[in-house]
């Protein structure tokens, strides 16, 4: 049974739309180290879009130019080719990550909230941890749970049959791999190798649970993992699989994790990942208490 | 009687004397939810805390202090005094507290961690729980109705008072 439900969900994955075409032209041209930045604004320039969504995160506070960017072209220069790339790929995901995702139960906006804040609290990690600074580890972040969007359908559909296992102890991820043949992280995976990610992003996606599996280990997907495991257990994304995921020991030691760190992380990130969300989307969320008329 | 419905994010209260208001929050993972509830008076309020001890980060404790169960739940039990709660009255209830797959490691038990900091708060302070839902792997969500007083606690799906 689990057999055809793979071939369902990788055939669901080869259905999906692409990346849009702007952002994926802009994504290769950035790839080109000997791009300059008149050409990405070129490129840009064709998706109103586009410009307004990166202009308007460019010039929050989180990536530090408050008010101060009033073009691509100074995007590119002041932010740099790796700022400009996260963000491109952030304004470019933001519509498919914004819906809501069944058998997880996460309503419309969350697993959006939780990408963000994962890629919030990989950063404040990196920074906490005073690691080298990661090119990627914001972008990886973004992704890494990309896979719940395809897979949540199947969840939904056999929740009982996973949730049974992962009662029992078994990580909830494991508990897809039984049920379905297949689990969200390598669904993740698949989906960003079909839309010719870089292989470090896949990896990411497709190991983020269970970072000691993967030879030679790596600090990205460490904190990744690491990431991924603060924001749910403070309710950032969290489904109704609750807190069924483990944390992978050989991370934790690598990474030197202290239980002051996830704190810390934590709370910058619950401060932090209002001000990005709103950034992309005005209307997303409110910082304040909100208030709905009954 | 028409009220507001109120959605406590995390690190939030809502306090509110209005009958007809609902306190909601979404989404307790390793965070508490405590309501409290004077049936007289009509004055409830619910608290969303994230962790522990305020001392990993004072200046976050002093922008926020429903962030922390130190700073934020004596805080929280003060305006509700002041909107006109009496403590011998009060209905206290608390869910969350929930931790992630551990294999013995208790670094990730900040839900645990919590739990404790809140009951030696409790005990010091001479406050009882009518009713508490907390640790395990589950995501739970938590209403209190102003004017019946009646808390309702979520979790995959199914809703029960408690």
């Amino acid at each position: 049974m689990s057999e055809a439900v793979t071939h369902a969900v990788l055939a669901k994955i080869r259905s999906l739309p692409s990346v849009p075409g702007t952002a994926a032209n802009v994504l290769r041209l950035l790839r080109n180290p000997r791009m300059d930045a008149l050409r990405i604004e070129r490129a840009v320039r064709y998706d109103p879009g586009l410009t307004a969504n990166i202009l308007k995160l460019s010039n929050s506070a989180y990536f530090g130019y408050r008010g101060t960017i009033a073009s691509i072209r100074q995007a590119v220069v002041r932010l740099g080719w790796n700022r400009m790339y996260q963000l491109i790929i952030a304004t470019s995901i933001h519509g498919v990550m914004e819906e809501p995702v069944p058998g997880y139960e996460l309503p419309r906006g969350e697993l959006w909230r939780h990408s963000i804040g994962v890629a919030v609290a990989a950063e404040a990690l990196v920074r906490e941890l005073k690691l080298p600074p990661s090119e990627e580890a914001f972008t990886a972040a973004l992704l890494h749970d990309v896979g719940k969007l395809v897979l949540g359908v199947f969840v939904a559909a056999d929740f009982d049959a996973i949730q049974d296992l992962a009662a029992q102890g078994m990580s909830f991820e494991e508990a897809e791999r039984r049920v379905l043949g297949i689990d969200h992280c390598e669904a993740g995976g698949r989906i960003l190798q079909s839309w010719f990610f870089p292989p470090v992003l896949v990896s990411a996606a497709r190991s983020h649970h269970e970072p000691d599996s993967v030879e030679p280990t790596s600090a990205l997907l460490d904190i990744v993992h690491v990431a991924d495991m603060i924001c749910l257990m403070f309710g950032m994304g969290l489904g109704q699989e609750g807190l069924q995921y483990r944390p992978a020991e050989g991370a934790l030691t690598r990474l030197r994790i202290e239980s002051i760190h996830l704190e810390r992380v934590g709370s910058r990130v619950v401060s932090e990942v209002d001000e990005v969300m709103n950034a992309l989307n005005p209307n997303a969320v409110e910082t304040e208490t909100s208030e709905e008329k009954e | 009687m028409e009220g507001v419905k109120y959605i406590v994010g995390v690190a939030d209260m809502k306090i509110s004397n209005v009958p007809g208001d609902v306190i909601v929050t979404h989404a307790l993972g390793s965070c508490l939810g405590i309501t409290i509830h004077d049936p007289v008076a009509q004055v409830g309020g619910l608290l969303h805390v994230m962790m522990p001890y305020s001392s990993i980060d004072r200046a976050k404790a002093e922008a926020n202090p429903w962030m922390f169960v130190d700073t934020g739940l004596s805080k929280f039990f003060l305006e509700a005094y002041a909107a006109g709660a009496v403590k011998g009255r009060l209905q206290v209830k608390v869910a969350g507290g929930a931790n992630v797959q551990s294999n013995g490691d208790d670094r990730f038990a900040i839900g645990t961690r919590n739990h404790i900091v809140l009951r030696k708060m409790f005990l010091q302070n001479n406050i009882l729980i009518a009713a508490e839902d907390v640790g395990g792997t589950a995501a739970r969500t938590l209403c209190l109705e102003i004017g019946s007083g009646r808390v309702l606690l979520g979790s995959r799906g199914v809703e029960r008072e408690f």
